[in-house]
């Protein structure tokens, strides 16, 4: 087909608008990096910038798989035609939004941008704040039960009405807070952020015209739809296939759960069924999931080698119906609890790459472990409260082009470092390293974890810790073998030795005690058979992999001191073990149909 | 012309293709430049053919010179390309793994699918794990196990290694044991290079440490042959002036310096480029600028308030951290070079691929095939045919045939259409980093003048001036060799820190006042060795301070004088009056802690300014030339072009305007309006807004 130059032209500006909403988004990341109050924003980064269409489907965005529909909860309470010029809108209520955010610290913040009288785009944003009431500080306790006691809701509200800032709501809210001026400072800089944005997508409306800019916003999407769409052509025939990944316990109880997912592709129509997921837990492991969020996680996997491909609603648009059921994991009723529901976003991932695998031959990758977080509260001699909560990194699951992650925590997000943390906290860290062998073999391996020793310097502490994947360690694909679990014992290679539950709150801990914290790996992909020698001997020098599982589970025998490959004893141990008999493995290989039959909940 | 002694003074900066020299005498008004080919594989004879064509220039004896400047990428290219010695870390028992765990992070623009953590510049296998310890509080909780360190030593000589790095933990309190074990290694081993943390970054943060320290031991090799090189060869050519080797902060240090802490000279070719900016705004009295020095693959954009270079606390080169003191430079992947293409979903593309200096654009005809920001600009007018007096001559019909295969076929356009279209998604590009990097800070571009440089900065800065809405922008006279010029304006700089914690009610003036003391006498004693004039040293006092709680620290000066609870004070007044600033808000309720502590050390000298320019008989002067130039959409436009070399102190040119020169070209758009400076810069504003 012909193209007329005044279409050419007209691809030349979309490309402009599109840089200048991307440039948009960042200087709204820049202004909140800048101008937030509290650590979790400013330095832990945990927030999200968007652009969105009228239709609240999003343009541009920060590359985190956690969007839900943002912008419909508000419509019910105010249509499109009562907004005006100025408004801002906030909430942070997942169930009343069915999901849009999906836990309580999330304050979403939306502005809609007028073109004359219309509606013409969306700018949103949120943050996760500090502290907005519950039953304990951070307002997140894996001992909660309801929704409840994660802090106080709201529900989409006109917090700035045509430019003036309703302070009455302000007032109720921030008075909720234990941290109140941390919490205002927030709320500012991240509606600071919104108005920038806005004033940006004006500018643009100014400078390249209503018409222009409309067809930058579809367009935008449209592309991501269509590279989406041809790789779900070249990459996945038609079919159905299923898998069903676990998480270890919701942490009141020691029951596991499961998300069950399963892919259907017929001739273009890519849909997912989650609805024989497990039923909704008691403790906060629930996740009202979005269709955005598995959506985006395939989207992003599926585009992640090609250029110039943005992630926003095409991944929805190219993706059709995602189902789920009511009162479970994935779409629970009120007050089901949500405060640790990235523990089910990982399984959701996970059971998403299961199918993956099954429709692509192998060519997805292996599951990943949840990041870990372990709280350690005392009390100081001069009677001040002594609060640590360090976030620790795992191992992610090897990819069919390169090994998985080793000990990262999540996208974005930095670790605190040992010489920040001693001189902060009760505590030394006596030893920070690779937890050998956790990476599950394969052709490419799984993401190792770590170890951290910590010795406590109070006289007395009460340790809380979140690690899942112990029960359940992250499984390995087409060939590859299972992460190693993680766990944490209390002062080991002693007579005091003693386990924990890697889910647990409220374990006392005296002066001198030493608490080793593992954390696990991500599963292999593909046979360990298959890896190249010298990468295998390359992990041995490097602590990543020990002498004796080089030559059990990879087939490599090295000399005494591990500096060296036997090449004959290797060839012969490689020629005699057998091929991996199924897909995926964990602790031993399986089929992912059996592991779906009712014997094996 | 050489007639009396001593008056020269020589600059070189190295880049991967050019070396750029300039040649001044400050008596005679004179500065003459040339450009040289780089030797990347022995950059020393690069660096002494540039200093031969330079005294041939001027007809100069080597007695004549009196000093030399020079910028390098040897440190810069060995960390960039993991080129640098064999490097062996010791670390404190427990911590093999530092530099593969670092911060845990995934960087927030990356696809956490697709992305893969970056190969450190030392493994693990060659870490060794030192039994000792030292608490957080600098005391000693386990001395150094010798019997084991013996095995470590025996480890360092079976294993070949050129460099050992040594950074222990909290060696920035106590730095006993990384001494103890630097005089054992010293006294063992005589041809290895050593570099200690207590040394190189002693501050808190053993990743970044740790990393800074490995970075410096790894070039350290090298650069220290480098130098010896320059300085025997200097020797050999009775060149008997001294050598000054420009650092990432902006200042220079002697080789002595440079052949212990190459690390400091990662960013040495851009910040000279920044001093440059600063040191023209300074000549033209604006204080306030933003620069943007366009090459082959890559923007450098930096900032000047208040007539100093922005400098920062730390950079990242491959995502990894080098947390030494560097002029504030934000890179992005758009030059000349620049590839333009469009991606398999029908989004059109400019960079960050980039054709390099090698093939380099299409037409250049040395194969390359994609066409490049270069090329759009030839196939518009916009470059002239020849570059270089005609050395290098530029194929416009291959740049046309490539724009149109790749690019106008498949859109359904013209050619033209098609390169302007180009031009202008690249110069977006640079706008949109540009405006991040003034919204970061909380500034206003539209307060700031513009300096465009490098060889494609004159070409585009037009444009950007326009997007940017800034008021003014600065074209120098040579804008393709400013980080030459800027050598000619440096001082000797050095920067120290150390973290020294304070906190709130239990500020220690005893200790504060013994930690800027200590860390002043080490600073005089290095501006001591390099020969500077007491007189002429100047010593600034900074530190690094929080909130209690935060993670990170915000950079504040610190008063001369007595350490007195009225000078702290101050110092927490300041802290407050910055973080408000800088973040819009400051809470005077929090307890406030003191972290590191910085001495900032000036050696000032002599700066060489640029000849000025005689003044113009009036304020026209006629075209040289035309040459049909594309601007817009109506096509090619009958455009007057001038000679760089013709414009005097008081020129005016109003746009659409050519100024060709040796290596570039100044594009003067219509409704704009170019002043010819005493300096010979051009100063272009909008005539009508």
């Amino acid at each position: 087909m012909k193209t007329s130059p005044d279409d050419a032209n007209q691809k030349f500006t979309v490309e402009l608008i599109k840089g200048a909403l991307n440039a948009s988004r960042r200087e709204m990341e820049a202004l909140i990096t800048r101008t937030s109050m509290s650590p979790f924003i400013r330095e832990k980064k945990d927030f999200f910038t968007a652009i969105l269409n009228p239709q609240g489907e999003l343009v541009v965005s920060t590359s985190l798989t956690l969007a839900g529909n943002l912008i419909d909860s508000i419509l019910e309470s105010y249509p499109l035609h009562t907004m005006k010029n100025g408004d801002l809108y906030w909430y942070n209520d997942p169930y009343f939004t069915s999901g849009a955010v999906s836990h309580l610290p999330d304050m979403v913040f939306v502005m809609p941008i007028f073109s004359k009288a219309r509606v013409i785009a969306f700018v949103e944003c949120w943050g996760h704040l500090w502290d907005i009431g519950g039953r304990v500080p951070g307002s997140i306790s894996p001992n909660a039960k309801s929704v409840y006691e994660e802090g106080i809701m709201i529900p989409p509200v006109r917090v700035i009405q045509a430019g003036v800032r309703n302070e009455e709501v302000f007032r109720i809210f921030t008075r909720n807070s234990r941290f109140p001026e941390m919490l205002e400072g927030d709320l500012n800089s991240l509606m600071a952020a919104c108005q920038l944005g806005k004033k940006r997508v004006e500018d643009c409306l100014t400078v390249y015209g209503e018409n222009n800019l409309e067809l930058a916003l579809e367009r935008t999407i449209s592309q991501t739809e269509a590279a989406l769409k041809s790789q779900i052509d070249q990459l996945i025939p038609d079919g159905e296939w299923a898998f069903r990944d676990r998480i270890d316990s919701d942490a009141v109880s020691d029951r596991s759960y499961y998300v069950d997912a399963i892919l259907r592709h017929k001739r273009g129509e890519l849909t997912i069924d989650f609805t024989q997921t497990d039923k909704q837990a008691v403790g906060p492991i629930n996740f009202i999931m979005d269709e955005s969020v598995p959506k985006f996680m395939l989207g992003l996997y599926l585009t992640h080698g090609m250029d110039g491909v943005i992630m926003n609603a095409g991944f929805t648009r190219a993706l059709g119906a995602i189902k789920t059921s009511p009162g479970t994991l994935l779409a629970p009723n009120s007050p089901a609890p949500l405060g640790l529901r990235s523990h089910t976003m990982f399984r959701v991932n996970s059971a998403l790459f299961g199918c993956l695998a099954q429709a692509m031959d192998g060519a997805a990758s292996a599951a990943s472990s949840v990041y870990v977080l372990y709280y350690l509260r005392g009390k100081r001699q001069n009677g001040g409260e002594d609060l640590c909560i360090e976030g620790l990194s795992v191992g992610y699951g090897a990819r069919n082009f390169a090994d998985g992650l080793d000990a990262v925590y999540y996208v974005a997000q930095e670790n605190y470092p040992v010489e920040f943390a001693e001189m902060e906290f009760g505590l030394e860290i006596e030893q920070f390293s690779v937890h050998c062998d956790s990476g599950g073999a394969g052709r490419y391996r799984g993401g190792c974890g770590i170890v951290r020793d910590v010795r406590v310097l109070l006289n007395e502490m009460t340790l809380g810790i979140r690690i899942d994947n112990c029960r359940y360690p992250a499984f390995g694909t087409n060939g590859g073998m299972s992460g190693m679990p993680g766990g944490v014992i209390i002062n080991p290679g002693t007579t005091e030795e003693r386990r924990i539950k890697p889910l647990s709150d409220g374990t006392v801990v005296k002066k001198g005690d030493l608490i080793r914290i593992i954390t696990p790996g991500g599963g292999g992909w593909g046979s360990p058979l298959d890896r190249p020698q010298q990468d295998v001997l390359d992990d041995v020098l490097d602590g990543y992999v020990s002498i004796k599982q080089a030559k059990n589970q990879y087939g490599v025998v090295l000399s005494d001191d591990g500096l060296a490959i036997d090449l004959y004893e290797t060839r012969k141990l490689r020629a005699s073990r057998p091929r991996a008999p199924e897909m995926f493995h964990r602790g031993e290989y399986y089929n992912a149909e059996d592991d779906r039959t009712p014997q094996n909940q | 012309m050489a007639n009396s002694r001593n008056q020269f003074a020589i600059a070189v900066d190295i880049g991967g293709t050019f070396t750029d020299v300039v040649i001044a005498d400050r008596d005679k008004n004179f500065f003459f430049v040339t450009k040289t080919n780089s030797t990347p594989l022995n950059p020393a004879d690069g660096f002494f053919n540039a200093v031969d064509s330079a005294l041939k220039l001027c007809n100069a004896s080597p007695e004549d010179v009196n000093i030399v400047f020079h910028g390098s990428t040897v440190a810069t290219n060995a960390i960039l390309e993991s080129k640098g010695a064999k490097t062996a870390l010791l670390t404190t028992k427990g911590f093999r793994h530092v530099l593969d765990i670092g911060r845990a992070e995934i960087p927030r623009e990356a696809n956490l699918y697709g992305w893969v953590k970056p190969k450190r510049p030392v493994q693990p296998r060659d870490v060794f794990e030192v039994d000792e310890r030292v608490r957080s509080d600098g005391s000693v909780a386990r001395l150094i196990n010798k019997n084991h360190l013996e095995k470590i030593v025996k480890k360092i000589a079976d294993g070949k290694y050129e460099a050992v790095a040594i950074s222990l933990l909290h060696s920035y309190l106590n730095a006993d044991h990384e001494k103890q074990i630097y005089n054992l290694l010293a006294e063992r081993f005589t041809n290895l290079e050593i570099s200690i943390s207590s040394d190189v970054l002693p501050v808190f943060r053993e990743y970044e440490r740790s990393m800074a320290t490995v970075m410096n031991a790894m070039v350290q090799p090298l650069v220290g042959k480098y130098i010896r090189q320059l300085e025997d060869g200097l020797a050999e050519k009775r060149i008997k002036a001294p050598l000054f080797i420009m650092k990432s902060n902006g200042g220079v240090f002697s080789p002595q310096e440079a052949a212990r802490s190459g690390a400091h000279m990662a960013l040495s070719g851009p910040a000279a480029g920044t001093n440059g900016a600063a040191n023209l705004g300074h000549l033209c009295k604006i204080e306030d600028i933003i620069t943007i020095d366009i090459g082959g693959t890559s923007a450098d954009i930096s900032l000047i308030r208040g007539g100093k270079a922005e400098i920062a606390n730390g950079t990242k080169i491959n995502d990894l951290p080098l947390s030494l003191a560097v002029t504030d430079i934000h890179t992005i992947g758009a030059g000349g070079g620049s590839i333009a293409r469009i991606s398999d979903n029908g989004a059109i593309m400019v960079g960050p691929k980039s054709a390099g200096a090698d093939p380099g654009p299409v037409a250049y005809g040395k194969g390359g095939v994609y066409p490049t920001v270069t090329d759009a600009n030839l196939v518009l007018g916009r470059l002239p045919e020849k570059l270089l007096d005609g050395a290098l001559r530029l194929d416009s019909k291959a740049a046309s045939f490539a724009i149109k295969k790749y690019i106008a076929d498949p859109l359904g356009t013209t050619v033209e259409a098609a390169a302007i279209g180009i031009l202008a998604i690249v110069n977006e590009t640079m706008n949109n980093a540009l405006k991040l990097m003034t919204v970061e800070r909380g500034l206003d571009p539209k307060n700031y003048t513009l300096i465009a440089f490098g060889g494609a900065g004159p070409v585009h800065g037009g444009q950007l001036m326009r997007l940017l809405r800034t008021e003014k922008l600065l074209i120098p006279r040579y804008p393709g060799i400013l980080c030459a010029t800027g050598l000619l304006s440096t001082d000797l700089r050095y920067d120290f820190a150390i973290t020294r914690v304070q906190r709130a009610g239990q500020y220690n003036k005893k200790e504060i006042s013994e930690t800027f003391n200590s860390l002043s006498d080490i600073a005089k004693a290095k501006l001591k060795r390099d020969k500077i004039d007491p007189a002429q040293c100047h010593l600034k006092r900074g530190a690094d301070v929080r909130y209690a709680g935060q993670g990170t620290e915000l950079s504040i000066s610190f008063s001369d004088g007595a350490i007195t609870s009225v000078s702290i004070e101050r110092a927490v007044a300041e802290f407050h009056r910055t973080h408000k600033k800088l973040y819009n808000f400051s809470d005077e309720t929090t307890p406030v802690e003191f972290v590191n502590f910085r001495i900032t050390a000036i050696g000032a000298m002599n700066h060489i300014p640029q000849p000025k320019l005689p003044q113009s008989a009036g304020v026209d002067i006629s075209a040289t030339d035309y040459r049909q130039v594309v601007f817009d959409m109506n096509g090619p436009q009958r455009t007057p072009v001038w000679r760089r070399e013709d414009l005097l102190n008081g020129h005016q040119i109003i746009g659409p305007a050519i100024i060709d020169q040796l290596d570039t070209t100044s594009i003067i758009y219509a409704g704009q309006r170019a002043k010819v400076d005493e300096w010979g810069n051009i100063l272009i504003s909008e005539v009508m807004t």
